[in-house]
């Protein structure tokens, strides 16, 4: 869909992610409780696109299965402000202790940190996270969760 | 823009318990700010601990995670004196892991996942000894419940939910021979869960799905299912109208909801009946005292109409050892044997003369099972009724 109308409704966000993970899990060994969790972590990435994106252009969100895994694929359109927010982020995402960098954001006081959904989908669904720049201001942002047995 | 308003918000005074529910994913906080209001109203009424329930909060993020945990905070720093538990449920997978980092940065705050002890008769289930025991009842109760099934409502191409499934099995057999739609069969216990995903597996079953969750607080849609059915739960739990109000919630209007139960004084045997019906008297106050009502067959019928089911129809049957192998009947007494006096008596602190005759009873019913004329019953009551439409 395109980007605009993507981002003009917030629901957008819930209903593609709780749609989607119900849609992609019925083969799994608990469908209800990993579309549980797959919602949770596609949200949180959708809400980060919603937020920070370039001002037109499509928009697509892809899941694919590579054996216990899914690949969650965003690709948005992405000006410079949108650029140096995923550059930002894909350098935290890179620190050694993740999780207390996720911590910190968390309690961080005054306004909520951007990058904070990126945060937990890496240390709370142990997804890997790949954000890639691409060509005619184009961004890919990737997260491979295995979610099978994460919440035992 | 429009305002998901899809959370449910209470207060209960009595308990100090906050409820959320539903799902909280607000764009920002002024979109829950009557729910952050009331959660601030709520947390100044307190003394001593409050509880914040999120069991049945299924989808959060963190936006409202942020507005609830700042609150919580601020509360906490003012407040030395006050305690918060969140209290979480392993069913919905995420919310334990998200809370879990506010108890370590507030020394007054804790997660409690509350499920992890709330089935009293869930380990014994979970010993894979008992595995076999388990196969057994179903495959004795199943001789009956094959004909009592489609009396009760079920038929081919239903949705049907299996509610307390255990080891799956039941599910299996009404899969093979009943051909509902599909089945979802739910449990508490992964182990069970597992279990029964490879049983199907194995025999190459399809159309049911095995969920993990708990059946006094399910997350599933209301109104979804033809035919709902609980087995053997009832009487194992100790709120059965909890459970009762959420099979009647997941059924559809018109749908019916079938649940069997025992009343394990009504066990019989020939010959040495005397001491047969002591001790089975003896197992259903020995299960009271662990809150069980073994007892609740006959009950069936008070507890449904009071959820608020209408044509009520109640079957009693009695597996006898004369429904297939004798042997298989006595493995089933053996079995309980060991759980009812090996687990629940010895717990409960119980003498070695009460022990011994508690035992002889069993011992005897087991050999009225074998005996060439002997004659050995457990009796079960099927009851069903009808969502109003």
């Amino acid at each position: 869909m395109d980007i605009e109308a993507f981002a003009s409704e917030w629901l957008h966000c819930d209903r593609v992610s709780s749609y989607l993970a119900r849609m992609v899990s019925h083969t799994r060994t608990d469908p209800l409780l990993y579309a549980n969790l797959l919602s949770s972590a596609l949200n949180e990435l959708l809400e980060t696109a919603f937020a920070h994106h370039g001002p037109e252009g499509e928009f697509s969100c892809r899941v694919s299965r590579a054996g216990d895994a899914d690949v969650i694929e965003l690709d948005l359109p992405c000006d410079e402000t949108a650029l140096a927010f995923y550059s930002a982020a894909a350098r935290r995402l890179t620190q050694p202790d993740l999780a207390e960098v996720y911590r910190e954001a968390l309690f961080a006081p005054g306004n909520a940190d951007p990058h904070l959904g990126l945060l937990e989908v890496a240390v709370d669904y142990r997804a890997r996270i790949s954000i890639v720049p691409e060509k005619g201001n184009r961004l890919k942002l990737a997260a491979e969760v295995a979610l099978e047995g994460a919440a035992a | 823009m429009s305002v998901d308003r899809s959370y449910q918000a209470s207060f209960n005074e009595n308990n100090q318990e906050f409820i959320i529910a539903g799902k909280l994913r607000p764009q920002n906080e002024a979109d829950i700010k009557p729910l952050a209001d009331a959660l601030a109203t709520s947390l100044a009424k307190v003394r001593g601990t409050f509880y914040l329930n999120v069991k049945r909060l299924a989808r959060l993020n963190n936006v409202a995670f942020r507005a609830i945990t700042t609150l919580i905070s601020q509360v906490c720093r003012q407040r030395g004196d006050l305690r918060v538990e969140i209290v979480t449920s392993s069913v919905m997978g995420w919310s334990t892991r998200k809370f879990q980092p506010l108890a370590r940065h507030l020394p007054n705050v804790s997660v409690n996942e509350y499920d992890n002890d709330f089935y009293p008769g869930q380990s014994f289930v979970e010993d894979s000894g008992f595995i076999p025991t388990l196969r057994n009842q179903t495959k004795l109760t199943w001789h009956h419940e094959k004909h009592l099934l489609p009396r009760h409502g079920l038929r081919p191409g239903m949705t049907m939910a299996d509610i307390c499934c255990g080891i799956g099995d039941f599910a299996v057999l009404v899969q093979k021979e009943l051909k509902p739609a599909s089945i979802l069969a739910l449990d508490h216990s992964r182990a069970s869960l597992d279990y029964a995903r490879k049983v199907a597996q194995d025999f190459g079953i399809t159309g049911i799905e095995y969920v993990y969750g708990d059946a006094s607080e399910m997350v599933l849609d209301d109104n979804q299912f033809d035919f709902v059915t609980c087995r053997h739960s009832l009487q194992v739990f100790d709120r059965p109208e909890l459970i009762l109000k959420e099979l009647f919630r997941i059924c559809k209007p018109g749908g019916r909801v079938y649940i069997t139960n025992e009343k394990n004084s009504h066990c019989l045997g020939e010959p040495r009946a005397e001491s047969i019906q002591w001790t089975y008297n003896e197992v259903a106050r020995l299960w009271a005292d662990f809150k069980m009502d073994i007892e609740f067959g006959p009950k069936s019928r008070r507890h449904m109409l009071d959820a608020g089911f209408e044509d009520i129809m109640v079957d009693s049957f009695m597996v006898t050892n004369l429904d297939g192998d004798p042997e298989g009947f006595a493995d089933i007494i053996r079995s309980w044997e060991k759980v009812f006096i090996d687990k629940l008596a010895r717990d409960r602190g119980d003498s070695p003369e009460f022990i011994a005759r508690f035992r002889q009873g069993f011992q005897d019913h087991i050999y009225a099972a074998l005996h060439p004329k002997g004659y050995a019953g457990w009796p079960i009551w099927a009851a069903s009724g009808r969502k109003p439409a």
